[in-house]
């Protein structure tokens, strides 16, 4: 066997000096006309689809406390709804699975962009080239794809999107739950490898915020949301079109780089690689590009770490902040079950008996009765500070498993319950105008006309969430607010704790809790149909073959 | 190793030769069969009607000196082996500063096949979804919590059989970019990332393929590494960059037909071949399911309804040690009952491909809960003979008569595992899973379940 010629030095520099000639050939060329329609076209599209088109979005950034930072401030810089929407989002009335605004945008693009084409061509001051335009939209969709990323990967570095599951969660069965729930509670258990997904996402952030490393981002950025798109797709994760927006801008970002990667490595030549970037020959043009980097990365990396960070420790976002009564904690069986001074002797079937009792770390009891209920199958997730309206531990989940959340009063021995499940939950993640995306307005109306049967305007008066707990009884309680960490109780929860809440009609029950050795409880009291119960519970200790991780978010 | 701007030569250092011979004499070891169980596997395969799980199970292939799994161990003396053999062979060498271009250029043809084989061999078995089969009716009846780790990863890929095939797709192709010798890095640089997030998983959710898998991404590393800093100069650097002018070429004919025959052989058997045998397997035997049916008609979830334990009987309750609660027939010749009594959960989460009924325990692996029993059936005479699958409580043998008084009730009578004698009524359920629900309708809708 032979080997091929080697290149020798002359031969080198003759590479070498082909490589100088294709710089001036290639890059400063002029852009065929094919070239500088398509850039048009891209320009507007990207450019409409990287700035949020959402009111709500700019209010709720407008009205940041800086000096009280919540990570869900950050976390709603970094995601917002995008592209043209003004004409609503759906595409001769489909959604087509969410892709609807990126139809409606790129046919808007498509039309400007002829536009621009025909009126520089009337005006004769068609451009030869686009070179610095290029360089900027770059830069935008670097830093949009960047941050946006380095927003959503940062809920994973400190594990709490997806949270270890609840012993409610434990206790379902395996068929009784979404695949997108399975999938949620798969990362769930796995707390390191949520970690690892979150490096990976806020590194491949970082890598886009500079130059030189921005293929290396978007090769990294395409491939890990490539997969998330796949996933939420075969899932039903209904994430799948926040997802396919990072790997569109991915891919355009690798757009340059392909043409390199296949001479030099398929057919084997000389690659002369051609990067054009706007020399910053003004002392403030330099200042300003340092400084806007700066606080770029200042406020998304070390500032938003911490931010995650005090929400992991105290206040994660997916779970109820406070602590539940700590003697009523675990699993119990039902040992008696009385409705209205009445003895239900246990059977699996019944359907009107509780059976497999949790509370909760946090203040939460769960049961399952034998019965069809109303699913919530959202994913749970959103910018909810409220205890009550933090739904992961219920959404997605059958079996006949309630939840309720509860307030104690402590001195009396007395629990103030809440359905979790609500027909319509509060609007979720309104900055990004994305998952339950129903505005509060709408909400109350609708929720009144499926309660109530009545008219669409109905008003409902806002009124006080704990009107209905008596006022000695909400003394011992105290404020809900300031259940937790100082360090967490941030305006954002203060401000959305003072909303009255005019949009609830929940279920509720009053139980008096009485244990004598922590083994054997005795809940009495009214349930949600004014019914008597008394229930007997004994704990039992549930070996769960899942262990639990040693990373638990929140102080219970 | 480094290259020459100047001249573009590969000028490497007397160290890095050393480190070469070292590196070569290793992966040498690692791949080509020197380990005698291997060829034991061999000379048991029928090689006249072969089966998809011995081509798997020989694609798995490590040497092995530490008894139980693979381990780092092996590697730790592989390497002790490769630095002895490469300290005589340089000692014995009349020429010390031999040349390695073209010994490493063959090496990394190894290496980029045996990487090849490898991924192909897990690439079909997802491609056609039997690596994590869709939950029994047992797992589906069985709590998020009485599953290990390991279970629940493969159970979250088995809801989704699409999302494995795609899976499967992705790896096949990434080998397929392995085989020629323009693409391979670039494969390598794929599957890096995908083999990488697979390593992970392993680690996290405590898999027992973590050294295999570390084997894998170590070979794609050094296949990396001849374009590596090309790649580096090219993209992050961005200065101009030379391509590789390292190529064979056959002159004789001999080595130019040999070579199409040996790529061809290579794609006929572990693509073409392969490929058919899994696609066979996935119709007719999945490998991770017993290929015994069950009685007809039988499968579904079981209320017992009425339990009698020496006599005596025993209410509904979730504490007592004795008392089923509820009972699964399956589709293949598996019962399990549920109860309250313990179970010592198999957990060795490895994939290999078995033939025999008795040896395909997924449906019980990492799954507590639940007792599996496999059993056969005298229709004549009415007797279901009950063994225990978990290698854990092996000789447990349970026999009863059964009755069925119509098509949704069994009533079973005899003697389980203690001698006791047990008398159940079980009436099915006709259970309606969520999970199952849910992929049928769209999501936005209300659901009441």
């Amino acid at each position: 066997m032979k080997i091929s010629n080697r290149i020798d030095a002359d031969e080198y520099e003759r590479a070498l000096e082909t490589g100088r000639e294709q710089i001036k050939t290639t890059a400063l060329r002029p852009w065929k006309q094919y070239e500088k329609i398509l850039f048009r076209i891209g320009l507007i599209f990207l450019v409409a689809i990287c700035i949020p088109n959402n009111p709500e979005w700019f209010k709720l950034v407008l009205n940041i406390d800086w000096s009280s930072l919540n990570y869900r401030d950050l976390y709603d810089i970094a995601r917002f709804g995008s592209g043209i929407n003004f004409l609503g989002d759906s595409f001769l009335g489909k959604s087509l699975g969410g892709y609807a605004n990126w139809l409606i945008t790129a046919i808007a693009a498509i039309i400007a962009g002829f536009l621009w084409t025909v009126v520089v061509r009337l005006l004769r001051k068609d451009r030869k080239e686009y070179n610095t335009l290029y360089y900027w939209l770059r830069t935008l969709v670097r830093y949009r794809a960047g941050i946006g990323i380095i927003g959503f990967g940062f809920t994973k570095v400190f594990p709490v999107q997806m949270p270890f599951p609840s012993l409610g969660m434990l206790n379902a069965d395996f068929g009784d739950i979404t695949a997108q729930k399975i999938y949620w509670l798969s990362v769930g258990i796995a707390p390191w490898y949520q970690i690892f997904a979150g490096v990976v996402e806020v590194g491949a952030g970082t890598l886009l915020l500079f130059r030189r490393t921005t293929t290396l981002g978007s090769v990294l950025l395409f491939a890990a949301l490539g997969d998330i798109v796949i996933v939420n797709v075969a899932y039903s994760g209904g994430v799948h079109v926040y997802s396919s927006y990072f790997v569109l801008l991915a891919a355009f970002l690798l757009i340059a780089d392909v043409p390199k990667i296949y001479k030099l490595f398929i057919k084997e030549e000389f690659t002369v690689p051609v990067n054009y970037y706007p020399a910053f020959s003004k002392v403030w043009q330099r200042w300003a590009r340092i400084g806007i980097k700066t606080v770029t990365i200042l406020i998304f990396l070390p500032l938003f770490f911490y931010l995650q960070y005090i929400n992991w420790r105290y206040d994660p976002y997916k779970l109820p902040s406070a602590a539940g009564v700590k003697e009523l904690r675990g699993n119990y069986t039902v040992t008696e079950f009385r409705l209205n001074d009445k003895v239900i002797p246990y059977s699996p079937l019944d359907s009107v008996r509780w059976q497999d009792v949790t509370f909760e770390k946090w203040p939460t009891l769960t049961f399952k009765v034998n019965k069809p209920l109303p699913l919530d199958l959202s994913n749970g997730g959103g910018d909810s500070q409220r205890d009550i309206d933090r739904t992961f531990e219920i959404t997605a989940i059958a079996g006949g498993q309630r939840a309720f959340h509860y307030l104690a009063d402590e001195v009396n021995k007395t629990l103030y319950l809440q359905d979790k499940y609500t027909p319509l939950p509060i609007a979720r993640n309104r900055a990004a105008g994305v998952g339950g995306a129903v505005g509060p307005t709408w909400n109350v109306k609708k929720q009144n006309k499926i309660i109530y049967g009545g008219e669409d305007d109905i008003e409902s008066e806002a009124y006080d969430q704990y009107n209905w707990i008596p006022k000695e009884a909400l003394a011992n309680i105290g404020n809900e607010v300031y259940k937790i960490n100082p360090k967490a109780v941030t305006t954002r929860r203060i401000k959305e704790y003072a909303e009255p809440a005019n949009d609830e009609v929940r279920k509720r029950m009053v139980l008096k809790y009485d244990t004598l050795d922590g083994q054997r409880i005795i809940l009495s009291g009214t349930d949600e149909n004014n019914d008597s119960l008394y229930i007997l519970l004994d704990r039992i200790d549930r070996k769960y073959t899942l262990k639990e991780s040693s990373l638990q978010p929140g102080e219970y | 190793m480094s290259l020459n701007p100047k001249n573009q030569r590969l000028i490497w250092s007397r160290f890095q030769k050393a480190v070469f011979r070292i590196v070569f004499v290793y992966f040498i070891l690692q791949i080509i069969p020197i380990d005698w169980k291997f060829y034991r596997y061999i000379f048991s395969v029928n090689w006249r009607h072969l089966y998809y799980g011995d081509i798997f199970n020989l694609a798995h292939y490590m040497p092995q000196f530490v008894a139980g799994g693979e381990s780092f161990a092996d590697w730790g003396i592989v390497l002790l082996i490769a630095t002895v053999i490469a300290t005589i062979w340089w000692l014995t060498d009349k020429n010390k500063d031999r040349d390695f271009k073209i010994l490493y250029y063959w090496l990394r043809v190894l290496l980029r096949f045996r990487l090849a084989v490898a991924l192909l061999a897990y690439g079909f078995i997802k491609l056609f979804p039997m690596l994590a089969p869709y939950p029994s009716i047992s797992n589906l009846n069985t709590s998020y919590g009485d599953f290990n780790l390991w279970k629940l990863f493969s159970l979250t890929l088995g809801i989704v059989p699409a999302y494995q095939s795609f899976l499967g797709f992705t790896e096949i192709m990434l080998a397929l970019g392995l085989l020629y010798r323009k693409t391979a890095s670039i494969a390598a640089f794929l599957i890096i990332i995908f083999a990488g997030n697979v390593f992970m998983s392993n680690l996290a959710y405590e898999g027992g393929e973590y050294v295999y898998c570390l084997f894998l991404l170590s070979m794609s590393f050094f296949i990396l590494l001849f374009d590596l800093e090309r790649i580096v100069q090219l993209l992050i650097f961005q200065k101009p960059t030379a391509p590789n002018y390292f190529k064979p070429v056959f002159n004789l004919r001999w080595q130019k037909y040999g070579r199409w025959t040996l790529k061809a052989g290579f794609i006929l058997f572990f693509v073409i071949i392969y490929g058919f045998k899994t696609r066979n397997g996935y119709y007719y035997d999945n490998y991770q399911i017993p290929v015994t049916k069950g009685l007809p008609g039988s499968s579904g979830f079981y209320n017992v309804e009425e339990f009698i334990l020496n006599k005596d009987t025993i209410a509904y309750s979730k504490t007592h040690p004795k008392r089923w609660s509820d009972v699964v027939f399956e589709n293949w010749n598996t019962i399990s009952i549920a109860s309250n009594r313990e179970v010592i959960i198999d957990s060795t989460n490895i994939n290999r491909i078995y033939k025999e009924n008795n040896n395909r325990i997924y449906e019980l692996q990492g799954s507590a809960g639940r007792h599996y029993y496999s059993y056969e059936a005298d229709s004549v005479n009415h007797i279901l003979t009950l063994q225990n699958r978990n290698p854990n409580y092996k000789d447990e043998i349970l026999v009863f008569r059964y009755e069925n008084p119509n098509d949704s009730t069994f009533i079973l009578a005899g003697i389980d595992q203690n001698k006791d004698s047990v008398f159940a009524t079980l009436r099915r359920v006709d259970k309606k899973y969520l999970l199952k629900v849910i992929q049928k309708q769209k999501r936005g809708r209300k659901l009441k379940l």
